[in-house]
């Protein structure tokens, strides 16, 4: 029972291509917008110095078996010593980066920018998509799906008959939305702020990153087992050199 | 295939051999040559299936195809030897694959609307 729909092709000039080409303008658009709006942050000190302290732990933990053992317990003791190391926070201090962060009105600031800057472009562009292109068949997706997703995807069509492929505008305006972000990687450099979530991870990230990770830090440290792999070192390097040789 | 290569995924192995040591920024550099390289392909294969007027399950056998010739061609490109450029098998194979249904869809919806039902 496969209508095959005849669609205008004032459709595709007038809906289709407009809307996809307005959506790569405006993330484009964006991109640079936030770029510029970027206000040079002057980085927390404090935050830094806590920052590079769990690089440098991290390093340790990964690196932990080229270094002697006892030179290794050292540099543990270091980090996890409960009176003065360095990765020990004690408990009140805890809560203070997240209090912080939120009553710190340039973050506070800066945040809702960002949040501004993603959350306007896309409601602006859905109420335009809305009050213009509903009411008509846009496309027709290439596959079929099931009758519950006609309401999701079919809202301006109020007939009931019509396959479900033909899908209104509301739905290739989803689609692109979720579609160009690959292309916005590719053009614009590197993944940037079109990806809510990412940015949101990011986002949420950054504030409780001094007191959680740190705590998380110690327990990697101390879970560590230490085997030196340097004595076996003297059979590599000679089956090395034998394979030179050879 | 327009040949989207970079320039050479780096390799990334420190000197030990049996000992596994990876070179963080290497590795990530080259994670991002497969990205931009599944992206990259999932786009055009999408203009292809629809083009061509693939629909239903066929199109989605030919996103497969092409991110198993995706697959092919960074293998081939690492040498065969992906355990000095790569931690796991599964990052060269499964990265971006879902990351690419998306962009696949998009395109391909775009040229089957625009040449067939036009």
């Amino acid at each position: 029972m496969a209508e095959e729909l005849v669609l205008d092709t004032a459709i595709r000039d007038w809906v289709l291509i407009p809307l996809s080409v307005v959506m790569v303008l405006i993330g484009v658009l964006r991109y640079f917008v936030s770029k510029l709006m970027r206000t040079s942050q002057l980085p927390d000190a404090k935050i830094i110095k806590e920052g590079q302290v769990i690089i440098r732990a991290r390093n340790l933990r990964a690196a932990a078996n080229f270094i002697p053992a006892k030179a290794f317990r050292a540099r543990k003791l270091y980090y996890t010593n409960e009176d003065n190391g360095l990765l020990h926070v004690p408990k009140g201090q805890a809560q203070n980066p997240q209090a912080q962060m939120f009553s710190d009105p340039n973050m506070a600031m800066d945040m809702m920018k960002k949040n501004l800057s993603m959350i306007i472009p896309q409601t602006l562009t859905f109420a335009w998509v809305n009050f213009f292109f509903s009411g008509f068949v846009a496309a027709k997706i290439p596959f079929p799906l099931t009758q519950r997703f006609r309401s999701m995807l079919q809202n301006g069509i109020d007939l009931s008959t019509v396959d479900v492929s033909y899908v209104s505008s509301r739905s290739w305006y989803f689609l692109n939305l979720f579609g160009l972000r690959g292309l916005f990687s590719l053009i614009l450099g590197e993944e940037n702020a079109t990806d809510d979530t990412q940015r949101m991870m990011q986002m949420s990230g950054f504030g409780f990153d001094p007191s959680k990770s740190l705590g998380a830090e110690k327990d990697g440290l101390d879970i560590v087992q230490h085997e030196w792999v340097l004595p076996k070192f003297e059979q590599r390097a000679e089956a090395v050199l034998r394979k030179r040789l050879s | 295939m327009a040949g989207h290569d970079d320039s050479g995924a780096s390799g990334k192995k420190s000197s030990e051999n049996e000992v596994p040591t990876f070179n963080v920024e290497n590795m990530q550099s080259n994670m991002k040559v497969v990205y931009y390289s599944r992206t990259f392909m999932s786009i055009i294969g999408g203009v292809i299936a629809g083009i061509l007027g693939f629909t239903g399950l066929m199109g989605f056998v030919v996103y497969v195809l092409v991110m198993a010739i995706t697959s092919v061609c960074l293998t081939a490109k690492a040498g065969f030897s992906i355990h000095s450029y790569f931690d796991s098998w599964n990052r060269v194979l499964m990265d971006g694959f879902l990351g690419g249904l998306l962009s696949f869809v998009l395109f391909w919806t775009f040229a089957y609307d625009i040449v067939h039902i036009f």
